[in-house]
């Protein structure tokens, strides 16, 4: 069975260059694009996601918001990756604090996405 | 504690009724401790727009969405350029709520924000420039084609042009496509940019 991963970003063409990344080498996409409609996804989901890709900069809800809330969730939490555009160091640190594992800076190339994604769901952790 | 809830509201309303609302008093109050006398003294500023820039300077210091959200609806409503200028400083800010919420204000402000999207196009700071033309998104402006042409064709920040090319796949044009080809020269590295003009070039050959 394909791992879940759960791309949260604003920008159709940016959620659609992760899923065919991220398809590509075996795992199972979902979709939304801000922080509430992927709270309302995360709850109604009927297996547990094990991967989050959250944009920082998003209408109605950020990515640090959503990644505060989603922390708080009685539910198995998974690792997060948060992506933006924003490179200074502060941004790192409100990621982590907000509960993300990594933090990269767009845009990210295929070979490093999927490298920080094997990393957090294990060698090999794919389909 | 239903009973201490109510006690407070009562006393809050008994507040604001007593609290004078001519505008110095109201400026005055948008830093009052209480939120709920801020976000009053938000609300009724909207209809002083010549009090819009302490509507502005608040703005980026309070702490509370919904007192944020009334300064934010007020701007909005007044809509003059000290009020935009205020939104703008907005997209400035650490915060990241406060940068997505004053850009989601600026779309629905196009004749006052039009004239200042040149400066703040050429913003030194690639973040403010990548905002704007997320603002420019749901501007419906004549001019926004070509400003962003111009973003692709001049910006050298990967991040902004590809925001910029990324609106080009929704309201892009012929016009567009010698400078979308071009932009791929200019960043033959980076997988994302040449993704996001092929998708861009595909829609604007199908329509």
């Amino acid at each position: 069975m394909a791992q879940r991963i759960f791309v949260i970003d604003d920008a159709a063409t940016v959620r659609l260059y992760h899923r065919q990344i991220l398809e590509g080498a075996g795992f199972e996409v979902h979709e939304a694009i801000n922080g509430i409609e992927a709270l309302e996804k995360v709850l109604l989901a009927s297996t547990p996601f094990d991967l989050y890709l959250v944009d920082v900069n998003m209408p109605k809800q950020d990515g640090y918001g959503f990644l505060r809330e989603l922390r708080q969730l009685d539910i198995r939490q998974a690792p997060a990756i948060m992506i933006s555009t924003e490179a200074q160091a502060i941004d790192r640190v409100k990621a982590w604090e907000a509960g993300a594992n990594f933090y990269l800076v767009k845009p990210i190339k295929p070979d490093a996405l999927l490298g920080y994604v094997h990393l957090l769901l294990g060698a090999g952790g794919t389909a | 504690m239903g009973i201490i809830k109510d006690k407070k509201i009562k006393i809050v309303q008994q507040d604001e009724r007593s609290r004078a609302r001519d505008p110095d008093s109201l400026v005055a109050a948008l830093t009052d401790a209480d939120p709920t006398a801020r976000r009053w003294a938000a609300r009724d500023l909207a209809d002083f727009p010549a009090m819009a820039s302490a509507l502005a300077e608040r703005l980026t210091l309070e702490p509370e969405a919904s007192v944020r959200e009334a300064l934010l609806l007020s701007l909005t409503q007044i809509g003059n350029r000290v009020a935009v200028e205020g939104l703008l400083a907005g997209l400035r800010s650490d915060d990241a709520a406060l940068r997505n919420e004053a850009s989601e204000a600026l779309k629905d402000l196009p004749d006052a924000v039009a004239p200042l999207m040149s400066d703040v196009l050429t913003d030194p700071d690639p973040d403010v420039r990548i905002f704007a033309v997320n603002v420019l998104e749901s501007l419906r402006h004549p001019d926004v084609e070509q400003w962003l042409i111009q973003v692709i064709s001049t910006d050298t920040h990967v991040n902004v042009c590809a925001t910029a090319v990324d609106l080009l796949g929704e309201v892009g044009t012929t016009a567009a496509v010698s400078a979308l080809q071009s932009l791929k020269a200019r960043f033959p590295e980076e997988p994302y940019i040449h993704f996001a003009i092929d998708l861009a070039l595909k829609r604007i050959h199908e329509d």
